[in-house]
């Protein structure tokens, strides 16, 4: 049998960013003993690279805001194929989750009486993110370590002993989850330092994994983002959904080489940055979508008076969604109009004084300054596409953040559903809050009414060993692992990028069956201690998993949307809304099938005027909606 | 083990793993990375190993060491995260200097043309090394977490946000940008003598509630630092200032602590 450490708690969460010590929180403070397990060390998770703000609508800078709006911009944002249910809880308790973080300690930014201020962003009415400059979500994951630190001071108060309720495992990674039937009964992987296995039996899972950015080339992702939580729930069985919809930032770094890809905030745009190509001309304008026509100005005086009155003008596209922003700034490019080194130009310095630039974008004058070497107090930013969110993961239920594996939650960006074919800039801080919360309770309530506990079987665990050190064993391949990633990415990259096409999806879907050949000829040296070739060679299995489901699913879907532009398919089509594109496993690979998403409740739908909806859903979906009613 | 080499003018070295030879960027200069390594498995002491790379003006020392790591020697171990100076992972002793690996531009690196550049890289120092560059950063967590670094408040809590004017706000806005990624604990000589002096992430840390305008656990903070172990014992060599990575004016936070505390007393 294998040699394992065995620990045992109600719930684990896997992942520390803001989803992930959002459910540690809740599981904790129903009074559940919870574990956390991340990748890198506790506070450093991906989440801390969030710059722009949390969208809520607290109605701090415009009194007009409601959840209302907010759950309208985000079907827009979307493309109204999220799903309506949590799209509505977001938008219901995005405000409390910021105040009660703000309650932990959080330092935000404050409007002039002192409350917390809001910034504009792509998408949004109103201004509707709060923000701490532009390092937000440093400063979120900052909030709730301190808050476990001093929930863990509390516990010793109590147990006398810090960890009695609470334990982080950083520097380990979970390989994969084990059964018990049909519910989770434990999860396995390993201490990074020592390559030591470990087991955690426990009833609930709580996936907070993040994203899979790692899959492609040039992305704003961290090396962590290689579709964990995406794979394991794959292979436990449960389901994945909207994996063809990939973001693409629109202002990532371009230039130089080494830092390609580093984000740069949409707050360059929300505090009145524009996009010009390399004729000078503020490109956006030629790019306003049918359906957008009513909310986006036209011309530059609108748009720069809407600043300043927002009520009187329309917004400026400059701040259209992420998805139109980068198509946009694609086809700029590929019309010659680009930047010298292939983006297109950014300026904030001729728009706003040099001091206020330093005050409310420090970190992107940081940035610029001292890896691009570019003061972007006196010159534009260079700045094109790069990979940044999945909007596709794990299917779960709203409320509940479970998925169809008893005892399997997911939250934050590896699960699926709330933002459709295109999330809204500061939807996935709320987003990790909201339903960051909701799997902590949902798993908590889960384990309170159960009636015994699911036991690992220990052949379960040796065949987890087993398949772990795998890759130690000569192969005659002799593949290193990170060449078979560097070809994975360049291939996600340029067959299933920001534009796609059938030849180029079915070409990626093929090198990638190529690359898991090959991948199970990887072989490792050395030994299982601090051993980063052995760490990558259980990561790739991940990524090439997932960027199955991203280029099958893609194939499938005949249609533009939000985060998936066909080149072939260039339109969207009225009869796809509807549909979900559910990734299950199916042998060592991946099936795609289509399933219908339940109709939107009457109430939600009432929100939205006919001609609007008439622009996304087919007739038929319609016959409910009041105003035809009338007109009958 | 050998010296991995790769240069520009042959297409292979002999460390080469797996069926392509490294890429060599055109442009790029040799620069020859010395690493401590230490193994725990094999050494007893640590090593020095040192790597040809191709170097890129562009380039910053983190795309280095990842191209040891991608094709020279697979095994070396350094943490790193985000990649642009966030998440405060990659802290190293780069040429003596604490600094982020992710954050050094080899164009200030490079030696004037025709001369080696030799840069020296160790782990911070300070902290049990477990391996290469990797350190036990958990003594480093235990200070900062014995400060209280949290919300203290008495009474009932707000059901919306607290009122806090911008002024307040900006009063402890400097030290809110920590990182934790400890390179102004390991350049503390005092931190180097004795590691049960809480350093000056911990007060920085302090700090930040301290001058919170909403926060009510200033004296018991002040209380844990006027301690021996605590703010004291800094000596004002500004070597935690010189090395942040956030430009935190860490010294002087210290200094403010340090005047709280007597302002208390008088």
């Amino acid at each position: 049998m294998t040699e394992v450490e065995r620990h045992s708690y109600d719930v684990v969460v896997i992942g520390a960013g803001g989803a992930g010590l959002r459910a540690v929180i809740e599981a904790r403070q129903r009074g559940l003993s919870v574990a956390v397990v991340c990748k890198s060390l506790f506070g450093k998770a991906h989440t801390v690279m969030a710059e722009g703000g949390c969208a809520a609508s607290m109605g701090n800078s415009n009194p007009n805001d409601n959840w209302q709006v907010h759950f309208r911009d985000t079907m827009r944002g979307g493309k109204f194929l999220n799903n309506w249910r949590m799209a509505e809880l977001h938008a219901k308790e995005a405000p409390e989750r910021v105040w009660e973080l703000e309650t932990y300690g959080a330092l935000f930014d404050r409007t002039a009486d002192g409350r917390i201020s809001q910034r504009n962003f792509g998408g949004h009415t109103y201004p509707r993110l709060a923000h701490v400059g532009d390092r937000t979500g440093l400063e979120l994951i900052r909030t709730m370590q301190q808050k476990i630190v001093s929930l863990q001071q509390e516990d010793y108060a109590e147990h006398g002993d810090y960890e009695a309720k609470i334990k982080v495992f950083a520097e380990c990674t979970i390989t994969e989850l084990l059964k018990d039937g049909n519910a989770i009964a434990g999860a396995f992987g390993y201490w990074r330092e020592s390559g030591r296995f470990i087991l955690f039996e426990t009833p609930a899972v709580v996936l907070a994994t993040g994203g899979i950015g790692k899959s492609f080339k040039v992305t704003s992702n961290s090396w962590e983002y290689t579709g964990d939580g995406h794979a394991l729930a794959l292979r436990a069985g449960a389901k994945l959904i909207n994996m063809e919809f990939v973001q693409f930032h629109p202002t990532g770094m371009v230039w130089p080489p080494s830092v390609k890809g580093i984000l740069v905030t949409e707050g360059v745009r929300g505090d009145g940055g524009v996009l010009k190509n390399a004729e000078g001309k503020r490109f956006m304008f030629d790019y306003i979508p049918e359906v957008f026509k009513d909310q986006y100005a036209d011309n530059e005086e609108e748009a720069d008076r809407w600043y300043d009155n927002p009520d009187g003008n329309r917004r400026t596209p400059d701040l259209l969604p992420r998805d139109e922003v980068a198509r946009a700034i694609n086809s700029e490019v590929k019309a010659g109009r680009g930047s010298p080194h292939g983006g297109v130009f950014l300026d904030i310095a001729s728009r706003l004084p040099k001091e206020e630039i330093k005050k409310r974008l420090p970190s992107m004058h940081h940035q610029f300054k001292e890896l691009a070497d570019v003061d972007i107090t006196g010159e534009p930013m260079e700045v094109g596409p790069t990979c940044h969110y999945v909007m596709g993961g794990i299917e779960v239920d709203p409320d509940t953040a479970s998925s169809d594996v008893a005892g399997l939650f997911a939250a934050g960006e590896c699960a699926g559903g709330m933002h459709g074919s295109n999330r809204l800039g500061g939807n996935s801080l709320s987003d990790l809050l909201v339903f960051g919360r909701r799997a902590g309770l949902g798993a908590a309530n889960y384990v309170i009414e159960l009636a015994s506990w699911p036991s690992v079987a220990p052949s379960d665990v040796d065949t987890a060993a087993a398949e772990a050190v795998e890759c130690f064993e000569p192969k005659e391949g002799n593949e290193n692992p990170y060449t078979v990633h560097a070809e994975l990415q360049d291939s996600m990259n340029g067959l299933v990028g920001i534009i796609r096409k059938a030849e180029e999806m079915r070409a990626a879907a093929a090198k990638v069956e190529e690359f898991k050949q090959r991948a199970k000829q990887a072989t490792v040296e050395g030994h299982r201690q601090f051993n980063p070739g052995w760490h990558l060679a259980l990561d790739l299995r991940n990524m090439l998993l997932v960027s199955e489901c991203v280029a099958k699913a893609a194939l499938l879907r005949e249609e533009s949307r939000g985060g998936h532009t066909r080149d072939d398919h260039p339109g969207m089509v009225a009869d796809w809304r509807n549909k979900l594109l559910v990734c299950a496993i199916d042998g060592d690979g991946v099936r795609v099938t289509e399933q219908e998403q339940p109709p939107m409740r009457q109430d939600l739908l009432e929100l939205f005027e006919l001609g609007e909806l008439e622009k996304y859903y087919t007739s038929g979906e319609l016959t409910e909606h009041p105003e035809r009613k009338e007109s009958i | 083990m050998s010296t991995a080499v790769s240069d520009n003018d042959t297409s292979s070295g002999p460390q080469q793993a797996g069926p392509k030879p490294p890429p060599v960027p055109e442009g790029s200069r040799t620069v020859t990375l010395k690493i401590q390594r230490f193994n725990p498995e094999f050494d007893e002491e640590p090593r020095w190993e040192s790597y040809d790379v191709p170097a890129l003006s562009t380039d910053r020392l983190l795309n280095l060491l990842h191209y040891v790591k991608w094709y020279l020697d697979g095994t070396l171990a350094f943490r790193r995260s985000c990649a642009h100076g966030v998440c405060g992972s990659d802290a190293m002793q780069i040429n003596g200097v604490n600094r982020l690996a992710c954050k050094v531009l080899m164009k200030d690196m490079l030696a004037p043309q025709g001369k080696p550049t030799v840069i020296t890289i160790a782990p911070i120092k300070g902290l049990p090394v477990q391996k290469d560059l990797y350190v036990d950063m958990e003594p480093f967590f235990e200070a900062f977490k014995a400060i209280k670094p949290y919300l203290i408040t008495y009474g009932n809590e707000p059901s919306k946000e607290r009122i806090q004017s911008p002024a307040d706000r900006e009063r402890f806005d400097d030290t809110t940008k920590c990182i934790l990624c400890a390179c102004c604990t390991t350049s503390c000589p005092v931190y180097w003598a004795d590691g049960s002096y809480f350093g000056p992430a911990a007060i920085v840390n302090a700090h930040r509630f301290i001058f919170d305008s909403r926060d009510q656990g200033a004296e018991e903070r002040l209380d844990i630092l006027n301690d021996a172990e605590g703010v004291w014992r800094c000596r004002t060599t500004f070597n935690c200032t010189d090395a942040c990575p956030r430009g935190i004016q860490v010294t002087k936070a210290i200094q403010e602590v340090k005047r709280a505390l007597l302002f208390k007393r008088v």
